[in-house]
């Protein structure tokens, strides 16, 4: 049997041999009966059996498969169809979904998942007829590598085109066999402004704010353990954020107790409910969350009273959603018309007045959406700029038994909050 | 002429053979078994037998997730180690977690007994020909969701909600209160609002039902009203208050959500929470099965106490 991911490891030993990952894989490959699984996935480096892990610096070509095919240029749209989509709630504008059914004579049926774990347990069960799906990127892997998603057909997703130069042949997916970008975001500290004195682009590192007693019971961080262990580095200048290093990353650990002891730490993932209510004064925060938060303001409290700090060297968190075609839906051709739909500038912009969160679309500019008052101008912090992705770090996927690791730490820090 | 003795007869203690109808009668009464049967299979048995087969098995390599070993002999200890870790060594947290979780349900059992014990004696003695409307009072709580009740109490706790608001104007605190910054007073009452209707009825259900013939008679024989309250009411009851407490004990040892809800801080987490937190993690799923099975240990003991006192109990009466 193959060793335990959550095996205790002792002290500077190294717990993610080639030897536990080749028995892992070997698992995989015999008792799941993939048979996708290491068929040759073209990776800069990787060279075990197990998924490859995209790196800025070892890109990844899934494979494609006979089995799996793309579907054939110049179909028709399913007429008269229920479009299923998968997503996080409050995750597209149901303004825009009812523009695409009028548009495309369809129904589009959206169901919700609260965590990706949920969303993976549903979907490799293959019962789910979805026929598109939002995922992280670290997701993209066991996507393709189980084949529950299909290969995109670019002739129907020409506003691909739109997409930054930063996303034309992303690493983790190249060529964009499989994928396309949805939202993007940074991982920031949210303040108010009136409630705390320090100001973190005064400080010298911004990332320590949250370690202040003075602020007990008024700080949170977010209820997600790859940015809660992100902060936890990030406090002790530490930018590998996929570290695999067990010193590294009870460093974080530690720092994260720490703040627990100092602050009693809030874990939510309210930010941007719980900072314009004053519920919390200083929380780690997402940038589509903190673009938004404004409208959840009390009434007659200044718009001004909220801050976003993100490095302004561009030196902290950025990640992106994707939308893939689930190989299970019924309706591919409407799957692959609504993804081009999400990508097309104007929706993109009626999508981000709803979820806050915008999309790596050329014309998405900090001005333009300040135009468009989807933003205020104090919260300009908020935006992504293509630039960010030279600079930002990410948090990527992890060999199971490093994210286990990640997991186990996390447990430990939050107590199950 | 001899008379040879009589063999004795043999008189045997086998029941009379059943005739087909009789057959037919007690096959139907025991037809009446089967949903229960069905039920206890399908939704305990096979439940149970599975949260032991997903702590005896081991990960998915791919998706992380547990993938349940159905075979005894083939159960692997290395999650029951893993949990082991989680209590004793260097990495463990969940000993302390523990240790809080049993402080906050006994002050909240204790306190709901103090708060339910008068309403419902009040309810069972005094309320006359108003008990129905008293009793649809208390289990007025049920009528709304459990959810919509604790948001309703995010709503009244906030730093600027009414609760505070209140308490300022009436000069009891000088500035608002963080209630639900991750403060055990909240959780603690919100376990006792939470539970309390269940203890209410259990109790009155139980003082209801005491014979006034043998309060009065206490009265007849010179006790005192204390005396007869404790010497009779509250010895007559004491199954109602064992019953009543393990309905409410059992389910706030394993609740999450009041604490979540009112707090969602680390520094109240409840053995509850870290349940939830490794069944919502697919790398810790098989390590949520072993400590559910730990939990089931534990809450053995209040069961077996009380399977223990109602037989004294049916002894003494006998």
């Amino acid at each position: 049997m193959a060793s335990h991911p959550r095996q205790r490891f002792p002290e500077g030993s190294n717990p993610f041999s080639r030897r536990t990952f080749l028995t892992a894989a070997g698992l995989a490959g015999a008792g799941l009966g993939l048979a996708a699984c290491g068929n040759g996935a073209t990776s800069g480096a990787s060279s075990t059996q197990s998924i490859p892990l995209p790196r800025v610096n070892n890109p990844v070509t899934w494979p494609l498969s006979s089995s799996n095919p793309a579907i054939a240029n110049g179909r028709s749209p399913e007429s008269g169809a229920t479009l299923k989509l998968y997503c996080w709630v409050a995750y597209v504008n149901q303004k825009v979904l009812n523009n695409f059914a009028k548009k495309y004579n369809c129904q589009v049926q959206v169901s919700t998942f609260n965590n990706t774990a949920e969303a993976m347990s549903k979907l490799s069960s293959g019962q789910m007829d979805y026929d598109v799906f939002f995922p992280t990127i670290d997701l993209i892997g066991p996507l393709t590598e189980s084949e529950l998603i299909r290969p995109l057909n670019h002739s129907y997703i020409p506003n691909i085109s739109q997409a930054w130069n930063a996303f034309t042949n992303p690493f983790y997916d190249q060529e964009w066999r499989y994928s396309t970008p949805y939202t993007i975001f940074t991982t920031g500290i949210g303040w108010r402004k009136d409630l705390v004195n320090e100001n973190p682009y005064d400080m010298a590192n911004g990332w320590a704010m949250p370690w202040n007693a003075k602020y007990k019971g008024r700080v949170g961080i977010l209820d997600d353990y790859r940015e809660a262990a992100a902060l936890g580095m990030l406090k002790n200048h530490l930018y590998d954020l996929n570290t695999t290093d067990l010193g590294q990353m009870a460093t974080s650990t530690n720092s994260l107790i720490e703040l627990n002891s100092l602050v009693s730490t809030q874990i939510d993932n309210n930010d941007y409910v719980n900072i314009p209510s004053g519920q919390a004064w200083i929380h780690e925060a997402w940038s589509g969350d903190m673009a938004s938060s404004w409208q959840y303001l009390p009434k007659g409290q200044s718009i001004d009273t909220i801050g976003y700090w993100f490095p302004p060297n561009g030196k902290g968190p950025i990640n992106n959603d994707l939308m893939v075609n689930l190989k299970a839906g019924q309706n591919p051709v409407l799957a692959h018309l609504l993804i081009n739909d999400l990508l097309d500038l104007n929706n993109a912009i009626e999508n981000m007045s709803y979820t806050g969160y915008m999309q790596p679309i050329n014309g998405m500019t900090p001005s333009r959406l300040i135009a468009e008052g989807i933003i205020p101008p104090n919260l300009t912090s908020t935006v992504v700029r293509e630039s960010d992705f030279n600079n930002g770090v990410r948090e990527l996927a992890l060999d199971p038994q490093v994210d286990a690791q990640y997991q186990q730490n996390w447990l430990r820090v939050s107590g199950g909050i | 002429m001899t008379m040879t003795p009589e063999k004795p007869k043999v008189i045997t203690a086998s029941p009379p053979a059943k005739t087909a109808r009789q057959r037919r009668i007690s096959m139907g009464w025991a037809a009446f078994a089967v949903p229960g049967i069905l039920w206890l299979v399908f939704l305990f048995i096979v439940p149970m037998y599975t949260i032991f087969a997903v702590a005896g098995g081991h990960l998915n390599p791919i998706f992380n997730s547990p993938v349940p070993v159905w075979n005894p002999f083939a159960w692997s200890g290395a999650n029951y180690v893993a949990v082991y870790h989680d209590f004793v060594g260097p990495t463990s947290f969940i000993g302390p977690i523990l240790g809080r979780t049993v402080v906050y349900v006994v002050i909240a059992s204790i306190l709901s007994l103090l708060i339910a014990y008068p309403a419902a004696y009040f309810v069972a003695r005094f309320a006359g020909k108003r008990k129905g409307l008293f009793l649809a009072l208390m289990i007025a709580p049920f009528w709304i969701s459990y959810m919509m009740r604790m948001l309703a109490w995010i709503d009244l706790l906030q730093t600027n909600g009414y609760i505070n608001k209140a308490l300022v104007n009436l000069h009891v605190i000088s500035a608002p209160v963080n209630w639900l910054g991750g403060k055990s007073v909240t959780v603690v009452l919100g376990l006792v609002y939470g539970y309390i209707p269940y203890l209410i009825l259990v109790l009155y259900a139980g003082l209801d039902r005491i014979d006034q013939r043998l309060i009065e008679a206490g009265r007849d024989l010179g006790l005192s009203r204390t005396q007869t309250f404790v010497t009779i009411t509250l010895r007559l009851s004491r199954p109602a208050i064992i019953t009543g407490m393990l309905i409410t004990f059992l389910p706030m040892i394993g609740d999450y959500f009041t604490n979540q809800m009112l707090s969602g801080n680390v520094a109240t987490s409840m053995i509850g929470n870290v349940i939830d937190a490794q069944l919502l993690t697919t790398s810790l799923q098989s390590e949520g099965a072993v400590l559910s099975l730990f939990l089931l240990v534990i809450l053995l003991v209040p069961i077996l106490y009380y399977v223990w006192q109602s037989r004294h109990s049916e002894d003494s009466v006998m």
